[in-house]
């Protein structure tokens, strides 16, 4: 089918690709105690793009019968801009783990003996305890008219679990999901479940607030909010668009010298890594920021067509969009400090775990101002107790260069792998 | 369609089963500053099957493509097998329904030619960048649906419906020096090509806030007395009490049960608050939820006592409740869950200027980039707003985070005022992950005593 697409859509434009992506994903929900729900999504669908009078259009369908699509790409391009589009050429494919037998054949039994150990370990008087296990197991086909055909097996699996503890009004709530190509070893089991049960054990006191600028441990996930920003800051589009906050006055700001960021795709069994992106360029690592200088921008075809430059192989196509230039596994150098040792820093401050409302707001401007959801209070390098309430504010860019220290460990949430990180003179009210 | 549904539902093992299928016709216009990003159609097309037995809990296959439905159902019960449940799965009783309902399409999108959408998108966002050489950048996005929509139950229940959706998003990105601010507006209806005819005043004032926001300061984070306009207030009762007032979060959890007891005191008895998902025209408007409920309008709090909460027919079972008719999917890949539709703050007495009076040093908060919601904590964030001296609007501020308690922010409501309107916007609900839900937000404008107002984005 993607053959015979591909041909039609040869003979009546200049160039053509498409990506045909299918997967199966088996849901399981555990609540309360026990496995409450299951599910089955089987998705497939085809992306075509094509060029046809200089000018780019694209469809998708999930229909079984790619019939129309072709022409509804045509009436597409013909209402499209002009475009300077280069298809890459076949290229041998880059080694890299996307698939692994062990997960993609797991039972339903197996999954659900997962989860309901996370669960049992998890359990506990007074709390509420949520935990979901996900397995896919799909394909993604890239081809094109410059002749690329490639593809690759995908399997992944992820765990989520949710902490609920409710005191009168008061609302305790810790979250944390792991994701990988693999099932989860004991370690990355130990991590999810020892990680609440950590978080549980600083929560069981109370602290009060502190105000002022002071020194901040962001955890992990603490950090999304400020590296969220740098997401948008650091799309080639944004650049192109004389918007990215990263360039001012024609120079790249610098960060913290010890904060060096890369996008990797080509490491074994994370959830972003592929051998080819899905405009069928092959991948390769690239530094984002290499310590604290700004070294490249992301690039899909079409972006880096208008920049004149080569794209970096972050093409990303859903079935219905159109390709966006979005990062695969997004990696920040750890450093050198245990964790404790990191908080053996603070003599007095504030260790963040999580933010409400990251992500909302002019998120690209980096400037941000988020209620606490879990953060602990640090004196003399121990957690005293939960703080209640509270803001974190300040500009990510700006703080990413007042990192005084990082955690040498870096756990591995979803595509991302970001060590603890302290900061200096964060404001806290 | 009706026959192979049926056949497929006969064929179920299962002692209750159910299916939805869905037909979708999708166009999006996209343009960035003055390029066209794309302007495209696409087909989707698939179902959802959902089993359950006595003993065993849910089972749910989703899936592209509208073949084999028979073995889509064998899938689900044997999947539903796999969750052995002491407490059954109960369903309210409903009685069984044929229905055939196609929205007025209002100008069906389908017979409009891409080019016609992108041409009317071009003139919008051509709108946005005149207003001002300091507007650097753009994004104005057109989208439109039509869905054919089947759903058929074992209980003997069979819908046909056409529901169209379109909408309109207009951001405009200010940059002067360092500094850069945004303006949005969105608009989303339940109609067709006509009713987006007339909105080019929308896609100007995005812009034309974007540059006033360029010299505005910022709120210094404190203790204020705010009012919040009907945009905002919507915001506030679908993020803090619509949300809570959904029974899949309360149902199982005797915490949040306890804390969302029916008879207890919610601020003040100026407080009316409801969910009409029957209200006429509007964007979270439907005739049937999707498991064929029957929509309607829900008082959840009367005077300031909470009334009532919104259920699927599990979870009105499972209280021993009416099904409200809020069990609602984003699509086929996604099994029913509770959801809002068009919550609503009832209206009030008085004006604007009335809420201002009485407050000397204050802040107004405008519009919502977002919110979002955990249980009894919200946070949301305003578009823009205005500090309030003297009882009286003063300067343009820039966008605040107000975030809160659900219940001492509800006590705190001291003034509603009688200026109810209606916000249908483009975008949607998110939860348990599926978004964008469509649904509308209605509520005069609302005055708190005291907020905590975070320093803004």
């Amino acid at each position: 089918m993607i053959g015979t697409l591909l041909e039609r859509a040869a003979r009546r434009t200049q160039a053509a690709d498409l990506t045909f992506k299918s997967d199966e994903t088996l849901t399981l929900g555990f609540d309360g105690g026990r496995l409450k729900s299951a599910g089955r999504l089987q998705e497939r669908g085809v992306n075509l793009r094509v060029v046809a009078g200089g000018r780019m259009g694209f469809a998708g369908t999930t229909d079984t019968e790619p019939e129309p699509l072709l022409e509804m790409a045509l009436a597409s391009a013909a209402v499209g801009e002009e475009v300077q589009l280069e298809l890459p050429r076949p290229q041998p494919l880059p080694q890299v783990t996307t698939h692994y037998p062990r997960a993609a054949v797991a039972t339903l039994e197996e999954l659900a003996q997962l989860g309901q150990g996370i669960h049992d370990r998890l359990t506990r008087d007074g709390c509420h305890i949520r935990v979901s296990v996900e397995r896919s197991v799909g394909s993604v086909r890239v081809a094109n008219t410059a002749g690329v055909d490639a593809g690759y097996d995908v399997s992944s699996v992820s765990l989520g679990a949710e902490l609920v503890r409710i005191r009168g009004d008061d609302v305790l709530t810790i979250r944390e999901y792991w994701a990988g190509g693999d099932l989860p070893g004991n370690a990355d089991l130990e991590w999810l479940v020892g990680g609440i049960l950590q978080r549980l054990q600083w929560a069981e006191r109370t602290a009060e607030s502190l105000h002022g600028a002071l020194p901040v441990c962001f955890t992990p996930s603490g950090a999304e909010a400020l590296l969220l920003p740098l997401h948008a800051a650091l799309q080639g589009k944004a650049l192109l668009h004389g918007v990215s906050p990263l360039m001012v006055r024609g120079r790249a700001i610098t960060f913290a010298s010890s904060f060096s960021l890369t996008d990797d795709p080509l490491l074994d069994g994370r959830p972003g890594s592929r051998p080819i992106d899905d405009e069928g360029v092959v991948s390769r690592r690239t530094s984002l920021v290499q310590q604290g200088n700004v070294q490249e921008f992301i690039y899909d075809l079409e972006s880096a067509g208008r920049a004149g430059t080569q794209p970096t192989g972050h093409g990303r196509r859903t079935i219905f969009g159109k390709p966006q230039a979005a990062f695969s596994n997004l990696v920040v150098a750890p450093g050198e400090y245990s964790f404790p040792n990191l908080l053996g820093l603070i003599s007095s401050g504030v260790l963040v775990d999580r933010l409400h409302g990251v992500g909302q707001g002019n998120l690209v401007s980096g400037t941000f101002a988020n209620q606490i959801a879990t953060a602990y209070r640090v004196e003399q390098g121990e957690v005293v107790g939960r703080i209640a309430s509270g803001t974190v504010a300040g500009n990510a860019y700006e703080l990413l260069g007042r990192i005084t220290t990082l955690g040498q460990d870096a756990p591995w949430r979803g595509s991302t792998s970001v060590p603890a990180m302290l900061v200096e003179g964060v404001t806290v009210s | 369609m009706h026959n192979r549904l049926a056949d497929a539902i006969t064929s179920s093992r299962a002692d209750y089963t159910e299916i939805r299928l869905e037909r979708s016709w999708l166009t999006a216009v996209a343009y960035r500053g003055s390029r066209l990003e794309g302007a495209n159609s696409s087909l989707d097309l698939g179902g959802f099957v959902r089993c359950m037995s006595r003993g065993y809990g849910w089972g749910a296959v989703s899936f592209n493509g509208l073949e084999h439905l028979d073995a889509m159902v064998a899938r689900a019960h044997e999947l539903s097998l796999a969750v052995r449940l002491d407490q059954p799965i109960r369903l309210a009783e409903l009685p069984a329904r044929r229905d055939d309902v196609r929205a007025d399409l209002d100008g069906d999108v389908r017979g409009i030619s891409l080019a016609e959408k992108q041409q009317l998108l071009d003139r919008l966002n051509q709108e946005m960048l005149a207003v001002d050489r300091r507007i650097v950048d753009t994004q104005a996005a057109y989208r439109d649906e039509v869905t054919e929509y089947w759903f058929a139950n074992s209980d003997g229940t069979m819908l046909y419906e056409l529901r169209p959706d379109v909408t309109l998003s207009a951001v405009a990105l200010a940059r002067d020096e360092g500094v850069v601010e945004r303006g949005l507006e969105s608009i989303g209806v339940r109609g067709g090509w006509r009713s987006v005819q007339e909105c080019d005043q929308l896609f100007r004032t995005a812009a034309r806030r974007a540059i006033q926001l360029l010299t505005a300061p910022r709120v210094r984070s404190g203790t204020y007395p705010v009012v919040l306009d009907p945009r905002l207030a919507g915001v506030l009762v679908h993020e803090a009490i619509g949300h809570m007032s959904e029974a899949d979060v309360i149902a199982d959890n005797a915490e949040a049960r306890a804390m969302m007891t029916i008879g207890r005191r919610f601020g003040s008895e100026l407080l009316t608050v409801g969910d009409d998902g029957s209200a006429a025209g509007l964007r979270g408007s439907l005739p049937y939820d999707d498991e064929g409920t029957p929509t309607q309008n829900t008082l959840l709090i009367q005077n300031g006592v909470l009334v009532g909460r919104l259920h699927s027919r599990e979870t009105a079972a499972r209280m021993s409740e009416r099904p409200t008719g809020n069990a609602r999917a984003v699509s086929f890949r996604h099994a029913p869950i509770v959801r809002l539709t068009n919550t609503y703050i009832a209206n009030g007495r008085g004006t604007l200027d009335d809420l201002l009076k009485g407050i000397r040093f204050g802040v107004y908060c405008c519009d919502a980039l977002g919110g979002q919601t955990h249980l009894e904590n919200f946070s949301f964030t305003s578009g823009y707003g205005h500090m309030i001296r003297d009882g009286k609007l003063a300067e343009l501020v820039k966008p605040i985070v107000l975030a809160g308690n659900l219940f001492k922010t509800l006590d705190r409501v001291d003034s509603v005022a009688g200026d109810f309107r209606w916000n249908q916007l483009g975008g949607g609900c998110g939860k348990g992950g599926q978004v964008p839900l469509p649904v509308a937000e209605g509520a005069p404008h609302i005055r708190l005593s005291e907020v905590a107002v975070g320093g803004g984005q």
